[in-house]
């Protein structure tokens, strides 16, 4: 078994009984909830704005779904280390043949598809508001054009969310203690929320940028939001290692 | 053969000294006891053993192999039990153990067979955080044993057990050399419990190691010193405050 699936194994039977998925899913409802309700209420005000319906529900949606969304990772990142911490279950580990490296990233692929699930939930209710309130003519059709549009907004997403997933579990990953670290997740949310949104460099700290939604965006800015976030994601990522070994040394 | 060796082992935390230019021999096959009053640092040099702290000074070798460069390789051939039990409170203990034996990739009938060997076989199910201390340690101590590892670090494995547990697991750790051909390092702040068990003792105060040999040495080496020979607790308790007042630290 390669060392990468066993990792995320281990960390999938670690987490047992702490509700991890069921958080997520229960989040993903919410915040798919959100549109839905939002578009029943304000269908005819909605169906008179300019744009595509992916561009509508988008600007009207996203920015509460982001903010969901990044409350649930913070939990989850706090969760995935809580179990660690509370019974000092990681001294056992660092103690056992493993990287610790392996560790964190193998709990950094758990928290990838539970926030991936999320996303699908919250798109599929985007293109249930699209099809249902907006386009009802496209979806007798077959039409799928916006749907795919809104395919592309959450890729795009998730994509600019990945940063945010990866130094909430670092964070996560210091703070033997679990209310810290919800503590400094929240600040960092909204502090993510105040910064001005018409800065580019304001924009690409890791809590702003999952504001950040495609449609209207230019192409070239697109690809700095891509490089940026997956230049963000592996920075992070090389500080948790080089912090690894500063605490082994240190220890 | 000695299978552990350390060469002036010291550890320093800013002007504290928890072990200072220790010098340890463990014979290969035997039950080393390390016995010193708290804060002696027993459990300093065991998670220097283990790669949990960092030593200031000296080196040491296990099983021919020196640590930093060959961490991983002396955890594969450790069980360990540090300080107090470490565990996943969400799990239960099986599933804990599976979570150590899936890392050392042992067969399923090992978590089992731990489970017989520590007595735990009927509380298998039962989740870890509501095992009463006793059977806390008792998972910690089948954590070590799982696999049957050439060598066995146990600090204090009898604390929290009720008489009947110590007899049992002192019983236990007296047989494990001869049953599994392993050695082992245990750590007590009782010498009358390590003479129960241990061939050879090293006794530890203020991180200096003042004796080291076979309990037959101990009390020639008392007798010649005119420390008390009757009882070894008393030897053990003289030894100790001799090098308190040596070191002008009587109070």
């Amino acid at each position: 078994m390669s060392f990468k699936k066993m990792n995320f194994l281990l960390e999938w039977k670690k987490i047992k009984r702490t509700g991890f998925f069921a958080a997520f899913l229960a989040g993903g409802i919410l915040a798919g909830a959100f549109p839905v309700i939002n578009t029943a209420v304000r269908t005819e005000m909605f169906i008179s704005s300019p744009g595509s319906p992916a561009a509508i529900l988008m600007s009207a949606n996203y920015q509460t779904m982001a903010m969901l969304s990044l409350l649930l990772l913070t939990a989850g990142a706090c969760i995935l280390y809580h179990i660690e911490y509370a019974d000092n279950g990681i001294q056992k580990m660092q103690s056992l043949p493993i990287r610790e490296s392996g560790l964190f990233f193998g709990k950094f692929f758990l928290l990838l598809p539970a926030f991936f699930l999320m996303f699908c939930i919250q798109c599929a209710a985007m293109i249930f508001c699209g099809l249902h309130w907006l386009d009802p003519a496209a979806a007798s059709e077959g039409e799928l054009f916006h749907c795919l549009e809104l395919v592309r907004c959450f890729g795009f997403a998730f994509l600019l969310t990945l940063p945010a997933a990866l130094l909430l579990l670092f964070l996560s990953s210091l703070c033997r203690n679990m209310w810290i670290m919800l503590g400094i997740g929240i600040l960092g949310i909204f502090l993510g929320t105040m910064l001005p949104s018409d800065s580019f460099a304001a924009s690409l700290f890791p809590f702003a940028m999952p504001f950040q939604t495609l449609p209207g965006m230019e192409e070239d800015l697109v690809i700095r939001y891509i490089i940026a976030a997956v230049s963000e994601t592996a920075f992070i990522g090389i500080i948790e290692i080089i912090c690894i070994r500063i605490r082994r040394l240190f220890a | 053969m000695n299978i552990i060796e350390t060469k002036n082992l010291t550890k320093t935390y800013a002007d504290f000294t928890a072990v200072s230019h220790l010098n340890l021999h463990v014979p290969k096959g035997s039950v080393y006891g390390f016995v010193g009053p708290h804060g002696a640092g027993k459990s300093t040099t065991m998670k220097m053993f283990l790669g949990l702290t960092r030593p200031t000074d000296g080196t040491f070798v296990i099983d021919r192999k020196s640590y930093p460069h060959n961490r991983v390789k002396i955890l594969k051939e450790i069980g360990s039990f540090i300080e107090s039990p470490a565990f996943y409170g969400n799990l239960t203990g099986e599933e804990n153990l599976d979570i150590i034996r899936r890392i050392l990739g042992l067969p399923k009938s090992s978590v089992s067979d731990a489970l017989e060997l520590v007595g735990l076989t009927q509380y298998r199910k039962r989740l870890a955080k509501k095992y009463s201390l006793g059977m806390k340690q008792r998972l910690g101590l089948a954590g070590a044993l799982i696999g049957r590892p050439p060598i066995l670090i146990l600090d204090e494995p009898t604390n929290g057990l009720d008489p009947v547990g110590i007899h049992e697991i002192r019983t236990l750790i007296r047989s494990l050399p001869e049953q599994f051909d392993c050695t082992v390092f245990v750590s007590s702040h009782l010498l009358s419990e390590i003479e129960l068990m241990a061939d050879n003792i090293g006794i530890l105060n203020h991180g200096r190691l003042l004796f080291e040999g076979t309990l037959e040495d101990l009390k020639e080496k008392a007798a010649v010193q005119g420390y008390p020979t009757d009882n070894l607790e008393d030897t053990f308790l003289a030894l100790i405050e001799d090098d308190n007042i040596r070191r002008g630290e009587k109070r």
